[in-house]
């Protein structure tokens, strides 16, 4: 098999009410290193179900999940092994509250890769300080304003130096004018060589930054291509009427 | 005013003759050790049956587990606590001598129950993306409790906690019906040698209330204080 594919999937199903919703319903695709993927949607369209069950938050009802190679669908791997290689952010943050900025950075790391004190602090600032927040290091998440807390979020990912990143709607929890400042940091991001998937509702990210588009409806992908192809010559009358409805 | 020096005669009497007062003095020593200790066995006990519970929600390999939970939900919840101390001292702990321990063990058993429930709401009401985060970054289901879910759960209880401490605070007053001399038992003592039905039972009274209102103030100045580093 290529061994530039990361992540890969075999037809993959999510369904509830044994088969009467079907969240996911049969996706199969592939994630290169060093691509940027972009997934699109109307809402419902089981896009986020697809991010989601890719690090198993969901767990897919039938097919496979191959993460470079291992299908992490079976249920004797220990999954947190490969959760560690894919770092994820959510839509609503999820920033643990209780702990200060550092905190949340450096307790992965320290727990989980066993990095000291120092190491992971060391890292966690360098990154702060790429995102422009390393004054914000003993804040509080609820000190933070929204576009704060999701650069946060992105660097907490990145402190574990995972393989791939995941991107949840990473933006449309956001006020208006702070989502610049985060899909400028996720444009770095993509720049620096990093793997990504990014499930968002921003055309212009997703025509600037991505190399690849998949346009999913009704948990099927329904369409993929380059951004050029997608967005001005698309070929599904479904992806043609989602595509007129928002740009 | 004679009443008043009469009365000043009868409370010397009751207790500062044979230094009687030290009998409430120690009886209050017992109140607070048993008081604490069971709280201390309390919370621990809640929190292994809360997350027992909260695991078994949806996974069947803890449903034995949880079916001991709810047993003993049902059994704690459904007897008195005097009944409970009598079944622990006379038909358990048959050889104790010192019923303090088994009070203790009895109260703390018997509030683990109510702090289990009042636990596994704090943890219920933290955010489902709290724990997706702990595991998406690689966390256990237990770590992930521990280090993310249970520090925020605790926040959100301690008010309910704080009540609990109160109750049994008042709840150890039955303590007397194993032989524990704690501050009501030693109040009756008093009164069945010096004949004085007022003043040791009404001293005691004094002592809860003041403790009580202590403790109310105290937990306000702790829930005041969560609540500003929440800003």
């Amino acid at each position: 098999m290529n061994d530039n594919v990361i992540i890969k999937t075999e037809d993959l199903c999510k369904h509830y009410r044994g088969g009467v919703i079907r969240a996911l319903d049969g996706v199969s695709a592939e994630i290169k290193k060093g691509e940027v993927v972009v997934v699109i949607g109307p809402s419902g369209s089981g896009k986020s179900t697809f991010l989601r069950s890719l690090n198993l938050l969901e767990i897919p009802t039938s097919g496979k999940i191959l993460f470079e190679d291992v299908d992490i669908t079976n249920p004797k791997l220990d999954v947190n092994v490969y959760r560690r290689k894919m770092g994820m952010v959510f839509q609503h943050f999820n920033l643990f509250p209780h702990m200060t900025i550092l905190r949340n950075m450096t307790i992965a790391p320290m727990k989980l890769l066993k990095k000291t004190k120092e190491e992971a602090e060391a890292k966690a600032l360098e990154l702060l300080k790429l995102v422009g927040l390393e004054d914000r290091a003993e804040s509080y998440p609820s000190q933070l304003s929204g576009g704060q807390k999701q650069r946060v979020a992105i660097v907490r990912a990145l402190c574990m130096e995972p393989e791939v990143m995941l991107f949840d709607e990473p933006t449309s929890a956001l006020d208006p004018e702070m989502v610049g400042e985060v899909l400028d940091v996720m444009k770095n991001l993509a720049e620096s060589g990093m793997t990504m998937l990014v499930v968002t509702h921003e055309m212009g990210f997703a025509r600037e930054v991505a190399s690849r588009v998949i346009f999913m409806d009704e948990g099927q992908i329904i369409e993929e291509g380059t951004p050029a192809d997608i967005f001005e010559n698309p070929q599904n009358s479904r992806t043609q009427s989602f595509l007129s409805k928002v740009l | 005013m004679e009443w008043f020096n009469k009365w000043l005669d009868t409370l010397y009497n009751t207790f500062m003759v044979d230094q009687r007062y030290m009998t409430i003095v120690s009886g209050f020593e017992k109140t607070i050790v048993i008081t604490f200790g069971a709280l201390l066995i309390g919370v621990i006990i809640g929190t292994i049956v809360a997350i027992i519970k909260v695991f078994a929600d949806g996974n069947k390999k803890l449903k034995i587990l949880d079916v001991i939970c709810n047993i003993y939900l049902t059994v704690i919840r459904g007897t008195p606590v005097v009944v409970q101390l009598l079944i622990a001292f006379f038909i358990i702990f048959v050889s104790a001598k010192d019923g303090t321990m088994v009070a203790i063990i009895t109260f703390g058993v018997n509030s683990g129950a109510y702090v289990a429930e009042t636990i596994r709401s704090g943890i219920m009401a933290v955010d489902s993306g709290q724990n997706e985060a702990g595991r998406a970054l690689g966390f256990s289901k237990l770590r992930t409790m521990q280090y993310i879910i249970l520090p925020q759960a605790f926040k959100n209880i301690l008010p309910a906690i704080g009540n609990e401490m109160i109750a049994l605070l008042k709840e150890t007053s039955v303590a007397g019906y194993v032989a524990v001399v704690d501050i009501t038992k030693a109040a009756n003592q008093i009164k069945n040698t010096t004949y004085d039905q007022i003043n040791p039972i009404m001293l005691v009274a004094l002592i809860y209330l003041i403790l009580v209102i202590g403790l109310t103030k105290l937990l306000n100045v702790f829930e005041r204080r969560l609540r500003k580093s929440e800003r």
